[in-house]
């Protein structure tokens, strides 16, 4: 999959995650990129490794501070 | 007509442009026809005890038909006896009142050498004082010029002793060869330094002759580390000046040297905080009478800008350099392709191919070659607007971010927010 649609991809997912009602429990990162663990009754990790969606996550939790 | 006089640390000149302390300013003749050719102002060549030189000195980097993109040199201080330069510097004076006359002094790291100094040059009536801490062959190896200019406590200590007796503003010219200007810079103010000019050369070595395996250039089969100047050295320069001009502890003005060779790279300099700048290489390179351009272009510059004084662009662009970590990662521009002026060299699609990210496709329409940006894949690098060598073939364009200006700074405050 190329880069492009590999972050479309990734955008998704998050977007997903939180409009089913995930709260964001942690994020890291390490070598490959960063990792978001969402919580509702358990806790789930998504790997984030394009760049485009790891810009795209910082977007959504500085809406989610906002709000 | 804007007005084009400055004032930097209380020196005024009829214009920004001053020769730097180098080859043209070696002499009283020199000084002269430069200013009667318009230029503002002349940082005298160094004094000190007087020096022996070497044959050959200088060295030129040509690249691509360009000829002196660079210039390298291994040429001391003045080599003629104080009193010769002292008498010449009197007569200028009185023949030029109203141009701005600097003496560039170097001594020895002593307290008492540069009292001696300072009183004898201001006898003979100058507007200014350059420190030269700022030379790296020759004169360093004897603990002078950027052997002392490397080590912000002697900066300051010798700033602190010309100011003890100078009468007249003191600038301080600072090396180059040194990690973080800023921190010599700042050691300067603290000494007293009325002003700071910047660059002095960078240690180089211009090339080695395949044929005979000779450094260039050489002495007799020798060679010996130089400094570099000239269009080279421009970028290094200017971003020097921008770091000191930026810097919140620091305030005092700046004159700005290195690799200016027309107005337009004064401008720049200007606009990233330099008061005035100097020149070297590029008198050299074309002569005294460059001046007159200079002048012109700027001048008609600020009236295009409707600027009635070039103080007034003083630093105009200073608090448009910052950290890259205050930079928007979400701002965005992609290239387009202007396939009516394209000549189909390639160049722009091997460079991205082969060396960025492999987004410029090429296509055929009605059996005509085309080249086409897929926008989505696109980081905005500017390589292929850099290689391409017609103008208006390919444009950046800013594209609307979808999402909200965020810089690094920002989000790593915000992930460490949500970091267990
Ligand atoms: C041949 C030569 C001799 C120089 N001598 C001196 C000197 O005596 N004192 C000094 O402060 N700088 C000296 N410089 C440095 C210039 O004043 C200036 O800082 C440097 O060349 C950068 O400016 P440019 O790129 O316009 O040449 C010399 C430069 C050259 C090329
Ligand atoms: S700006 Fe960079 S990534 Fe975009 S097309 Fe040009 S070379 Fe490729
Ligand atoms: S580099 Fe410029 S001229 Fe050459 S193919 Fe690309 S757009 Fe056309």
């Amino acid at each position: 999959m190329s880069d492009y649609l590999l972050s479309l991809d990734e955008m998704k997912q998050v977007d997903d995650y939180l409009e089913k009602g995930y709260k964001i429990h942690n994020v890291y990162e390490n070598l490959s990129g960063m990792f978001v663990e969402f919580e509702r009754q358990q806790i789930v990790s998504l790997p984030i490794l394009t760049a485009d969606a790891r810009k795209y996550f910082a977007a959504k939790l500085l809406e989610k501070t906002l709000v | 007509m804007a007005d084009l006089r400055i004032d930097l640390a209380g020196i005024k000149s009829p214009n920004p442009f001053w020769l730097a302390s180098a080859p043209p300013t070696n002499s009283g003749y020199q000084v002269q026809r430069a200013f009667e050719a318009g230029w503002g102002g002349a940082v005298w060549k160094t004094l000190g005890e007087p020096i022996l030189n070497v044959s050959s000195r200088f060295a030129a980097v040509n690249f691509n038909g360009q000829r002196v993109a660079g210039f390298n040199n291994i040429e001391l201080i003045t080599d003629r006896p104080l009193e010769v330069n002292l008498q010449e510097i009197y007569e200028t004076k009185k023949r030029f009142p109203n141009h701005a006359i600097i003496v560039s002094l170097m001594v020895e790291p002593k307290q008492e050498k540069w009292h001696e100094i300072v009183k004898k040059v201001e006898a003979v009536g100058v507007d200014g004082l350059e420190l030269n801490f700022g030379c790296p062959h020759g004169m360093a190896e004897r603990g002078m010029g950027a052997a002392s200019g490397q080590v912000p406590d002697l900066v300051e200590k010798q700033t602190f002793w010309v100011k003890e007796v100078a009468q007249t503003p003191v600038i301080v010219k600072l090396t180059p060869n040194i990690t973080d200007i800023t921190m010599t810079a700042e050691a300067a103010a603290r000494g007293g330094a009325d002003a700071i000019s910047m660059i002095n050369t960078i240690n180089s070595l211009a090339g080695v002759d395949l044929d005979s395996w000779n450094t260039v250039p050489h002495v007799g089969g020798k060679g010996a580390h130089g400094g570099y100047c000239g269009p080279a050295v421009k970028p290094i320069a200017l971003n020097m000046v921008a770091e000191c001009a930026r810097n919140p502890l620091f305030n005092v003005p700046i004159s700005g040297i290195g690799g200016i060779s027309n107005w337009q790279d004064a401008a720049e300099f200007i606009l990233m905080g330099a008061t005035g700048v100097q020149v070297c290489t590029a008198a050299m390179h074309h002569g005294f009478s460059i001046v007159e351009d200079m002048i012109d272009g700027l001048n008609n510059y600020l009236d295009d800008k409707g600027i009635a004084s070039v103080m007034d662009l003083v630093g105009r662009s200073v608090s448009r350099y910052s950290d890259w970590g205050d930079l928007d990662l979400n701002y965005k521009v992609v290239a387009e392709i202007n396939n009516d002026v394209c000549i189909n060299c390639n160049k722009c699609h091997i460079a991205c191919e082969d060396t960025s990210h492999q987004c410029i496709d090429l296509y055929t329409e009605s059996g005509r070659p085309m080249l086409k940006v897929r926008e989505q894949d696109c980081v905005g690098c500017n390589l292929c607007s850099i290689v391409c060598p017609v103008d208006g073939a390919i444009s950046m364009v800013e594209r609307k971010s979808s999402i909200a200006p965020m810089t690094w700074n920002e989000r790593q405050s915000l992930i460490s927010n949500f970091a267990k």
